[in-house]
Formats: C-alpha cells, sequence, structure tokens
C-alpha cells in the first residue's frame, strides 16, 4: 500500500507491506531506530509514539491506521533544537539509567501533558502504567515528569 | 508479516461491497491491538483486511429516539470520557477505562473487543448487563441487531459469518434511579488482564427502600461472560444493606464455582468472587436508603 | 566523612542526553552494509531426540542464505559461562544446535536471510522430526530413582559439602527449627531483548557485537568452540538496555559467530521476548531446607542447610551459582557452626544463569524467612534476634577466609528501625477486616569483586591526557545502564581535580582496550573504580614530574590544585595540566599517558537492611507494598541519585520475586503463552515509595570508600516483603512467588487448623 503521512512534522510517502507494524515502517522502512521494540505486543510500552496526539504502542499499530495521520516520535520531540523540558527534567531526575523505556516513558509523559498539563502523581502513574521500566523503579520518572508539568510549557512545544 | 490484501472502504457506502469479498481467512482490521498480536505469532494469516478506519460513521456516541448508540470503533479512550456514556451507561465507561494501559485504550475499540470475544474481555459484562442488542451487517448491506448474548457465543467464538461486521451496540439509558458499576479482579491493579469481572445495574427505589430489576453480568469465569439470574434475585427486592451484600456476595460466589466445575482455578476464583462482590456492591454506592451516597 | 569535590554528587548518567533523544545505537539499530537477519527455531518438546531435519523448502525460499542445524554445525560441547581459559567448575554439555532437545526452548535450528520476514517464513518451512522423550520437570524428579537422565553421567550436575566450624554439643536450653523455603525460576525482563552481531571478514577477522558483561569471556568460547585464534576474534560491547545477569553467559554470541562465519555475511539475531524468557537464561529455582539451633537468647549456635538448585537443561554457571549459594549467610551472620550442601541438577526447563545477586536472593530469602519464623518462636522481636548474629566490622568470612570489612550491617538494621518506626509499627494491633497490613524486615549481604572466588583480581586501564587538557580512559568498561561508567569519571575527575565532563569513557573492545574480566561480581567500583583512581594518581603524578621538569623546580616543591601544578608557596607559579602536555610533547616528545594494572587484594561485604509495610486484600489474596524504607551500607556514594535509583529498581525487581514474577511451565514443560502478558512485572500504580537512606563509612579499600550497590540492593527485597506478608496474616508462607492463589491457601490452612494468633500473642517483647 501507499503509506502517507506525517511523522514528526514531515509529510512521509513510502509503498510498504499492508501488514507492515508501525514500528517497523519507523524503524526499517524510514530507518528511525529511536523508537524501541520490547516486547512486541503491546505490553511494555517501549515502542510508544504519539499518533495524532494519543500515545500508543507502534508495535501494535499496522500502516493503513496510519494513513493520512500524523506521528510523532522522540527524535521529533526537540527536533533540531536543544532538548525540551521534559528530556531535561528526565536528565535532571536521573530518570535514565538504560535508557531502554526512556523514548517510550517520554512519549507517554508528553502525551499526557499534552490532554493534562497539571496531572497529580496518580494520575502520571496510571499514564505510565503501560510502560515497564526494570531499573529505576519509576520514582524518578514521576518527579521527572511532576517537574516538567509545573514548568508548565509543554503545551507550547519545545523551547 | 505475511502478506495480505488491503480494502480500505472509505465509507458506510462502501462498507459491504468489502464484506462481500471477505473469506474465512479474511480479517477486519479496528484497533489492531488483538488481530496485530495474532498475526505476529502466526494464528492467522489473513489473505484480506478490511481497514475499518476510514469508516468515520463506525465511530462516536449518539443518543437517538431514547436509545444510546455507540459506534463499534469508538475507542476504549473515547467511551472513559464520554460524557453520554458515564452519565447513561456508568458501568460501560468503568470498563473501559480498566481495560489494558493508555496505549491499548486509546486504539483499542469495542467491536473489537466484542468480536474478539475472549472470556476475560471487559466490555461484554458491561454490554450484557446493559442489556446491548449487537448491530451487525452484512456483504448485502443488510443490517441486524441481535442482543449480545447471541452474538458472544464460546471463548474466542461470534456468531457472526464471514463478511458480517459489527457496526453499533446499542441500549437503553439508565434510568434516573438506576445505578452501575464495573469491577474486575486481576494479578495486579492496573494494566492486566481480567481474572474475575462484574457489571451490575440496579434499581435503587427510595420509596420502597428497597433494590430491584438487578442485571448482574459475570465476566472471566466460564466460557463467555454471562448474565446469572440467581445473583440477580438476591437483590431483587431486598434494602440495601449488609446482609444484602453478604447474601450478594455468596451468589457470585455460587455463581462463579457452578460457571467453571473443576478448573484449576475454582478454589481462587469462588472465594475472590466475594471480595468482587464486595467491590461491586461499593461501587454502586447506596446507602440503606437507597439514595446514592455520592453522586 | 572526607570532603570530597565531585564524589557523592548527583550527576545524571554520562550518556543521558543520547538516550533522551533516541540516539544512542543499541545493538538492535545497528545496520551493517549486506547485513543478513537470523532467527532461531526453538524445540516445542521438553525432551526429544531431533531425529531429522528436513530444511530444503527453508533453504530453496528466496532471500534464505543458510539453514542450519545439528546436522550441518560442529557438535562441540562448550560451556555457555566460561570467562577464562581453564576455568573451574564449567562443565562442557551444550552444543550450537541441540541434536537432543532438552528443554522447551532449545535451539533446535537457525535461518539466515535477507529480512525478517523471510526468516520467518523459512522458520516456518522447516520440517522437523522429533522423537519425544520423558520430560524431567523438576529437580526432586531429576533426583529420584530411576529418573530419565537428561545427560550422560545423570542429572546431578554438581555437588559439595561444606562445613565451616565445629558442631557444639547438643544442650537442653535450645529451640530447633526447621523450614523449607522455595524460590522460583525469573525472568530478568531487561527492557532490551537479546541481540547480537557477527560478521567474519576476509581477513579471516570475527568480529562480534554484543551487548554482553564481559567481551573477553565472549571471545574464550567462541574462539575456543570455533577454533580461532584469539586474536583473530574481536569482540565489541555494544550499549546494554537492561542486562542483572542475563547478558553475563554467552547464549546468542556462538551460535551468532557461527552463522556469520559460515555464510560470510555479516548476521544479525535477535530474540523476541517469549524466547528471551525461555530460551536465554533464568535466575535458577531453589529449595533450601535449613535448620537452626539457637540458644534462648537468640544466637545461633547451629545452621544446617540443604540446597537444591534446578539448573535447568544446561549447566552454565549453575555449579557455580550453587556453590555461592553457601557463600552467602556467611556474609550476614555468625555461627559457631555452619555446614551447607548443596545439589545443583538437571532438568528438561529452561537453562538457570547469572542473575542479579548471584545466590544471595536465594539464600538470602531462605534464611531471613527462617528466622523470623524462629523470633516467632522465641516471642523475640525480629530486629533483635539479627542484631544478636550480625557480622560485625572486621568479622573474617569463614567462607573465603578474608575479612568482610567494614561490615556495616548492624548500623543498617538499627538505623534503618528507628527511621521505620519499626517497634510501633511491629506492635500494631491486628487488624481483623478485609484488608491487612503486616512489616517486615531483612538483611542482606553481598560481595565487592571475585576475591576469594578467583584466587586474584585485577584489572588494568590506560588514562591518558590530551593537549587541552581533556581526559580519555581506556578501559574495558561494561556499562550496563547503572552508571558505572559515570563512576569511573566521576572517580577519576576527584582524582585529577577536573571537570567531569572532560573525560570520555569508552566500550569494552578486546581489540582495543586492556584485560578486565567483565562485570560480575559487583567488582565494578570496588575493583575497576579502584582501579581508575590508581590510574589517575599515577597519571597525577607523571604531570607532577612533567611540570617538574618545564618550571625547573624539584617536584618536591609542587603541589597539585585544580586542573594544574603549582609550587606550593606560589600559587600563582604553576602550569595548568594543558600547558604540561603541550609542554612535553613539544620539548620531550613524551606522551601524556599511563597503563596500569590494579590488584585488588579485599573483598568486603557490602550489606542492605530493608524494611517492608505491606497490605494484604485477604478476599483476593492481593497484596499491595505500601511502604518500604532500604538501609544501604555502600562506604561512601560516587553518584548519589545513582545508588537511590539503582536501590529503588533493586526493589521493584525483589517485590516482583516476592509476589507476581514467576517462568511458568505447564505439565510438558512449557512456559505460558506470550511474554509480558503472562510474566507481570510490578508497573509503577503499584510501585510503592522507596526512601533509601545511606550509610557511609568509608572504612574500604574501594575509591574513596565505596561499596557495591547494583547487586545487594535486591538482595534481601523479596524476604523482607514475605516477612511483611506473614506477619499480616500469622501465616508462615515460605514459597515465592506468594501468588493471590498461595495466600488464600495460606490463610485456609490457618483457618482450618484453628491456629489464628492475635499478632501479641504472636509476638513477644518488642525492640526498643
Amino acid at each position: 500500500m501507499r503509506l502517507t503521512f506525517t511523522v514528526n512534522g514531515r509529510r512521509r510517502g513510502i509503498e510498504v507491506p499492508a501488514t507492515t507494524r508501525l514500528i517497523d515502517v519507523l524503524r526499517v522502512h524510514l530507518g528511525m531506530t529511536d523508537t524501541k521494540e520490547g516486547c512486541s505486543e503491546g505490553e511494555c510500552g517501549a515502542c510508544t509514539v504519539i499518533l495524532d496526539g494519543k500515545a500508543v504502542n507502534s508495535c501494535l499499530v499496522l500502516a493503513p491506521q496510519v494513513n493520512g495521520r500524523d506521528v510523532l516520535t522522540v527524535e521529533g520531540l526537540a527536533g533540531d533544537a536543544e532538548l525540551t523540558v521534559l528530556q531535561a527534567k528526565f536528565i535532571e531526575h536521573g530518570a535514565i539509567q538504560c535508557g531502554y523505556c526512556t523514548p517510550g516513558m517520554l512519549m507517554s509523559a508528553k502525551a499526557l501533558l499534552l490532554h493534562d498539563p497539571d496531572p497529580s502523581e496518580t494520575e502520571i502513574r496510571m499514564a505510565l502504567a503501560g510502560n515497564i521500566c526494570r531499573c529505576t523503579g519509576y520514582t524518578a520518572i514521576v518527579e521527572a515528569v511532576q517537574d516538567a508539568a509545573r514548568a508548565g510549557v509543554e503545551q507550547n512545544g519545545p523551547r | 508479516m505475511a502478506h495480505a490484501e488491503l480494502l480500505t472502504p472509505t465509507g458506510l457506502g462502501d462498507l459491504p461491497a468489502a464484506l462481500a469479498g471477505m473469506t474465512q481467512r479474511s480479517r477486519l482490521l479496528a484497533g489492531g491491538t488483538d488481530l496485530v498480536n495474532a498475526m505476529r505469532r502466526d494464528e492467522c494469516r489473513p489473505d484480506l483486511i478490511v481497514d475499518l478506519s476510514g469508516v468515520r460513521e463506525l465511530a462516536g456516541v449518539r443518543r437517538e429516539d431514547g436509545v444510546l448508540r455507540v459506534g463499534a470503533m469508538t475507542t476504549f479512550s473515547q467511551l472513559q470520557v464520554d460524557p453520554v456514556v458515564r452519565q447513561y451507561a456508568a458501568c460501560l465507561a468503568e470498563a473501559a477505562a480498566q481495560v489494558g494501559s493508555t496505549q491499548i485504550r486509546n486504539i483499542a475499540t469495542i467491536g473489537g473487543n466484542v468480536a474478539n470475544a475472549s472470556p476475560c474481555g471487559d466490555s461484554i459484562p458491561a454490554l450484557m448487563a446493559l442489556d446491548a442488542c449487537v448491530t451487525v451487517l452484512d456483504g448485502d448491506g443488510r443490517t441486524s441487531s441481535r442482543p449480545i448474548r447471541d452474538v458472544v457465543v464460546g471463548p474466542g467464538a461470534t456468531s457472526l459469518s464471514t463478511g458480517e461486521v459489527i457496526i453499533d451496540f446499542t441500549f437503553a439509558p439508565l434510568r434516573p434511579h438506576e445505578r452501575s458499576v464495573f469491577v474486575k479482579i486481576g494479578s495486579r491493579s492496573a494494566v492486566t488482564v481480567a481474572r474475575l469481572s462484574a457489571a451490575v445495574v440496579v434499581e435503587c427505589n427510595p420509596a420502597a427502600g428497597t433494590l430491584s430489576a438487578a442485571r448482574v453480568a459475570l465476566g472471566a469465569v466460564g466460557d463467555t461472560a454471562f448474565r446469572d439470574a440467581a445473583v440477580e434475585a438476591s437483590l431483587e427486592g431486598r434494602p440495601a444493606n449488609e446482609a444484602t451484600a453478604q447474601r450478594f456476595a455468596e451468589a457470585c460466589a455460587n455463581a462463579v464455582c457452578a460457571s467453571i466445575p473443576g478448573r484449576h482455578s475454582l478454589p481462587y476464583k469462588q472465594h475472590a468472587a466475594v471480595g468482587l462482590a464486595y467491590d461491586a456492591w461499593n461501587g454502586l454506592a447506596v446507602s440503606p436508603t437507597c439514595e446514592p451516597v455520592w453522586d | 566523612m572526607q570532603e570530597l569535590r565531585a564524589v557523592g554528587q548527583t550527576y545524571p548518567i554520562h550518556d543521558a542526553t543520547e538516550k533522551v533523544t533516541g540516539d544512542l545505537v543499541f545493538g538492535s539499530d545497528l545496520r551493517l552494509p549486506g547485513m543478513m537477519c537470523a532467527k532461531l527455531l526453538l524445540s516445542p518438546f521438553a525432551h526429544a531426540l531431533v531425529k531429522s531435519v528436513d530444511a530444503a523448502a527453508a533453504e530453496a525460499l528466496h532471500g534464505v542464505v543458510g539453514v542450519f542445524s545439528h546436522l550441518n554445525a560442529p557438535q562441540t560441547p562448550y560451556c555457555r559461562s566460561r570467562l577464562v581459559p581453564g576455568e573451574p567448575l564449567c562443565v562442557e554439555d551444550e552444543t550450537l544446535f541441540a541434536a537432543t532437545a532438552r528443554f522447551v526452548g532449545d535451539r533446535v535450528a537457525a535461518v539466515v536471510a535477507a529480512d525478517r520476514e523471510t526468516a520467518a517464513e523459512a522458520l516456518r518451512l522447516i520440517e522437523v522430526d522429533y522423537e519425544p522423550l520423558p520430560p524431567v520437570l523438576t529437580a526432586k524428579a531429576a533426583l529420584a530413582a530411576g529418573a530419565t537422565p537428561i545427560h550422560d553421567g545423570g542429572n546431578l550436575v554438581y555437588e559439595y559439602d561444606r562445613e565451616l566450624g565445629v558442631a557444639l554439643p547438643s544442650r537442653p536450653d535450645t529451640l530447633s527449627t526447621v523450614t523449607t523455603v522455595a524460590t522460583q525460576k525469573l525472568h530478568h525482563a531487561a527492557l532490551e531483548p537479546h541481540v547480537c552481531l557477527a560478521d567474519y571478514d576476509r581477513s579471516g577477522t570475527l568480529t562480534i557485537w554484543t551487548p554482553s558483561q564481559g567481551v573477553y569471556g565472549v571471545r574464550t568460547v567462541v574462539a575456543d568452540l570455533l577454533g580461532l585464534s584469539y586474536s583473530r576474534v574481536r569482540v565489541i560491547k555494544v550499549p546494554v538496555g537492561g542486562s542483572f545477569g542475563g547478558k553475563q553467559e554467552f547464549i546468542l554470541e556462538p551460535v551468532t559467530a557461527f552463522l556469520a562465519l559460515r555464510t560470510g555475511r555479516p548476521v544479525r539475531l535477535t530474540l523476541d521476548r517469549e524466547q528471551c524468557i525461555v530460551a536465554t537464561t533464568t535466575r535458577p529455582a531453589t529449595t533450601s531446607t535449613m535448620r537452626t539451633v539457637v540458644d534462648s537468647d537468640g544466637m545461633l549456635l547451629d545452621v544446617e542447610v540443604d540446597t537444591v538448585l534446578d539448573a535447568g537443561a544446561y549447566s552454565g554457571s549453575s555449579p557455580e551459582y550453587a556453590l555461592m549459594m553457601a557463600h552467602k549467610l556467611t556474609r550476614l551472620y555468625r555461627a559457631p557452626h555452619y555446614r551447607h550442601r548443596g545439589r545443583a541438577v538437571y532438568t528438561t526447563t529452561p537453562v538457570a544463569g547469572g542473575f542479579r545477586g548471584w545466590g544471595a536472593p536465594e539464600t538470602v530469602t531462605s534464611v531471613e524467612i527462617h528466622l523470623d519464623h524462629v523470633a516467632r518462636r522465641l516471642r523475640m522481636d525480629p530486629v533483635e534476634l539479627r542484631l544478636r548474629n550480625l557480622v560485625s566490622p572486621g568479622d573474617i568470612d569463614p567462607a573465603t577466609g578474608m575479612s568482610l570489612g567494614d561490615a556495616r550491617i548492624r548500623q543498617c538494621l538499627e538505623s534503618g528501625a528507628q527511621a521505620f518506626g519499626w517497634s510501633r509499627r511491629f506492635s500494631r494491633v491486628v487488624e481483623t477486616g478485609r484488608l491487612r497490613r503486616g512489616v517486615g524486615v531483612a538483611c542482606g549481604g553481598h560481595y565487592n569483586g571475585l576475591l576469594g572466588e578467583a584466587s586474584s583480581e585485577s584489572s588494568t586501564m590506560t588514562l591518558k591526557m590530551n593537549e587541552d587538557g581533556s581526559v580519555d580512559l581506556n578501559a574495558s568498561l561494561h556499562e550496563v545502564g547503572c552508571g558505572s561508567g559515570t563512576a569511573m569519571r566521576i572517580i577519576i575527575a576527584e582524582e585529577l581535580g577536573v571537570d567531569w565532563e572532560r573525560i570520555t569513557t569508552r566500550e569494552a573492545d578486546s581489540e582495543a582496550t586492556p584485560y578486565d574480566i567483565g562485570c560480575y561480581a559487583s567488582r565494578m567500583i570496588y575493583v575497576c573504580g579502584a582501579g581508575a583512581r590508581a590510574t589517575a594518581a599515577e597519571l597525577k603524578e607523571r604531570l607532577v614530574q612533567a611540570a617538574s621538569r618545564l618550571l625547573d623546580l624539584p617536584a618536591a616543591s609542587l603541589r597539585v590544585g585544580p586542573g594544574r601544578v603549582e609550587v606550593a608557596d606560589e600559587p600563582g607559579h604553576g602550569l595548568t595540566y594543558a600547558e604540561i602536555v603541550r609542554g612535553i610533547r613539544v620539548r620531550d616528545g613524551h606522551d601524556m599517558i599511563v597503563t596500569h594494572t590494579y590488584c585488588n587484594r579485599s573483598n568486603p561485604g557490602s550489606y542492605s537492611a530493608q524494611f517492608a509495610e505491606v497490605e494484604v486484600d485477604v478476599l483476593t489474596g492481593l497484596v499491595r507494598v505500601t511502604d518500604f524504607l532500604a538501609i544501604a551500607d555502600v562506604g561512601r556514594a560516587i553518584n548519589r541519585g545513582m545508588v537511590e535509583g539503582q536501590y529503588r529498581g533493586a526493589v521493584q525487581m525483589g517485590i516482583g520475586y516476592a509476589l507476581c514474577e514467576e517462568v511458568a511451565l505447564d505439565d510438558q514443560g512449557r512456559p505460558r503463552p506470550g511474554g509480558f502478558k503472562n510474566y507481570h512485572l510490578v508497573n509503577a500504580p503499584d510501585m510503592p515509595d522507596v526512601a533509601v537512606l545511606l550509610v557511609e563509612h568509608e572504612g574500604d579499600e574501594g575509591p574513596y570508600g565505596a561499596k557495591s550497590v547494583g547487586e545487594i540492593a535486591t538482595v534481601p527485597t523479596a524476604a523482607a516483603v514475605i516477612n511483611a506478608l506473614n506477619d499480616a496474616l500469622g501465616t508462615s508462607i515460605t514459597t515465592l512467588p506468594a501468588t493471590p492463589e498461595r495466600v488464600l491457601a495460606a490463610i485456609a490452612e490457618l483457618d482450618s487448623a484453628g491456629q489464628r494468633q492475635t499478632r501479641s500473642a504472636r509476638r513477644g517483647p518488642t525492640c526498643d
């Protein structure tokens, strides 16, 4: 099928088999390896991207579902600019150890802050419930998101 | 994954033609969360995929002619926050809120959940408790309406034929004195398949101070979710007090026990069913005078 | 505590920026020109002869480069955990592909193809004729008379019987207690699935890219197996998306190397999550029966343990692992007589292997649950009972003959009990409703390196300073996501007085970085970190000598300031590091570079006392950890925030161990279908707040007094949770995980025996 969609603000048109998963569209067909595959069944959240403003597991979405739509990945958060506040807070709070869950965590957090700029701790944890981290015990990640929310600029895009 | 043909109907008008081309191997693509997993695990190799994302008429919640109509392509995220569903079918909103993770809810659809017919599917008990009917469209463009219990007929099995698709669910909105709840017990508090679930709708009569017209569906036990008359009877005409809660809990435990005889998980589920029942009871939040404890 | 400039602050991990932008290239992100994709065909049977493998249809598929099985691959046996040639306790019983499949998940065949879809299609076309054999699914069944032998020589892989001290004559006023604790197979659940790339080029060099904890070990096993010279096998460590021991043995490297060699193409082999769970390694399932004799004051007089460890289908590291279980108890407790018998046993189940803590969590879970049982029988506070028996600083570990060093476990326990409000919580009124709370404590001890196990231990590093004063460390570092690379930079920054961001480190590359055995036995900080400090100290001395020549002043008149060398009583008179390096380059033609081999001479204990509060729903059996405190005897935190972060992650793992994680197999030895769908990890909503308090006594020889963190952090966690659970319910749960079913069954057993006691009846006076 001819897949035409916007990824990180850039319009792309490529020919892919209809059964191609979005994660493979990104990683294999577009060479964008910033989105990671952890479990292939939508349980770990490492592959989370934002589709039309909503967090989804790219390992469970097929190419036809993305046609004409808008995808945001980690690489699109800051683009060529410096890091976004959210990314900076992740670094500042020690929310990164091995880094494999980080792209997915950032996208889930970004998706949350897009719709709810002032989430409670419980809401943050629930929003991240589908993102597994085996290194940090989640606390630093939650604190980073809280701090980013306080900084209040996520809704307005990157710095 | 193996190659498949793709059809993307652009609206309800195009849909029957696409359905008519389906074979037994063909699959409908709704949210994709079940289909993609099944394809990756080689559990199905569709020859044709009919992608429903272009059929806009299938998404959304409408209230028309005194009936609630929930489009099959409505996602669980949408159901979770929809004000009409929250007010007039709270158990469905609650079930939606407990499906998987945020990522899953953002793309998984109620139509897909019912068509997948997992015994643990969260939307099915809620739809049963609401006495929902399922509108089905076939390749000739004909629609029919069937009760949900006639659609979900076995574990992973529906009565849908090749080339039929669910287009929406209809049910009467809850009446002013009706309260509803959906609860589930899994292996952790969030992002878990149900090991036990229950949807309850019940009418509270402040004048009489009693409960009536109970509709209770149990899920994740037995081959499909089911309504249980004995459990419903345990509430009929009873005051909303601790004694009734206890009867209700016992009836739930008995119903669970009868539904999975000899199953390895029976001792656990029978016991946990009491917890499930109390969770449901607390969620209904009715005082002994049958007034809502909170709104 | 000494005043330090760099050590002890909080730093982000050194590659944080690459990680938040998704720029860091993991193994599965790497692409080589002409790279082929490999996929494995795994046995669906727990035990079966692989009678024939018909690959004709698969090979004929367009895009398939080769299909391999035992029929066309070497059958040379090897041991996946061998780090060095001649290593003892390595049983060579595994082959590249099984001629007899010995577990569901055993490698039967591999396909090399142009892409993943073609490889997957080819796998489907391979026809294997299996002749099923009887599965042997538990260690008990494997040891029974007449059990089907899984390997020639029977099912006992390794056995030991160690006795330390002398049995005391029995006395009348003592209490003998027996418990049997069973622990389960766990999946490491690193977010990054296993991956390996290999390329055998025309010069005859085999290059392997792997997220491994030991590149030199990979080289040893692969070169020996394939008959290659060590200098023709280059192993490059790529970033690791978590390991926890799962990437410390050599599981994919041998087969990937073989595929590259045989096809002459670069090959990448990846496993999906289900394959990672079953076909890599698991924490071993263990059963330990412990008998202790204590006097009326709770002093341990005699400890006797019998451990059976389920090694799974191949021996791997199980002999050593089983032995290490006997080394962990004496890290913690003193006893006049301690006898530990252990057996590692084959079963037709997933292979057991290295897993964070390496026998300490298994042993500690057993002893800490046991001690709580003893405390209840003595009606003594569990904290008090432990304080009577814990080791003290300077004690000798009878298992190794080495000093435990500045062992601060008592301090951890006492300060932890205080901070947690132990007495108040432990003596709280019993709850009788649906939700019941309880508290538990557990202590753990672990190692700082291989010394004691190994007779010597060292690390070689090269440090050079560039003309602008920046510094490059060339060492075989094995960063696994816990910030060891960051720690090295901090240590060097402290020693040299430079900014940590002006220091680079690199990952291990057997062709380019000097020898270090790898990330094992919690040696990164204590050994490698000390090595980094010593190497930096040598470079600093070299800078002083060079400054002396350049300034034409005696070295004794000079001192080191931040980033410069200056005259001791004339601080303005001196040279920056950059000036020194430029100076000697130009003048003397010398380079500012040192290579240092640090020989480690000690192996103290690292310790942690952990306190848990749980809430149990007695109707559903679900358990929530509602509060958690970890006290960490770290010596000195190098990167404070990372220590806390490691502890929190370790507690997440320990809670899963206690309550919900298990690689469960059915009666045919098959795992549950699905990856994380059925292997549940603690997620964000269920993770409690974990308070971490550090005890920093700086009493040992690690860099600036630092000791290991990563493994000890998870050692006592599961036991603390189980002890809290038993406290809440009055039960004696001794089988992990304490699933809802087991919780309800334990409650039912209590009820039916009429044994439910009030909390005050269960316990005696509390500890203050």
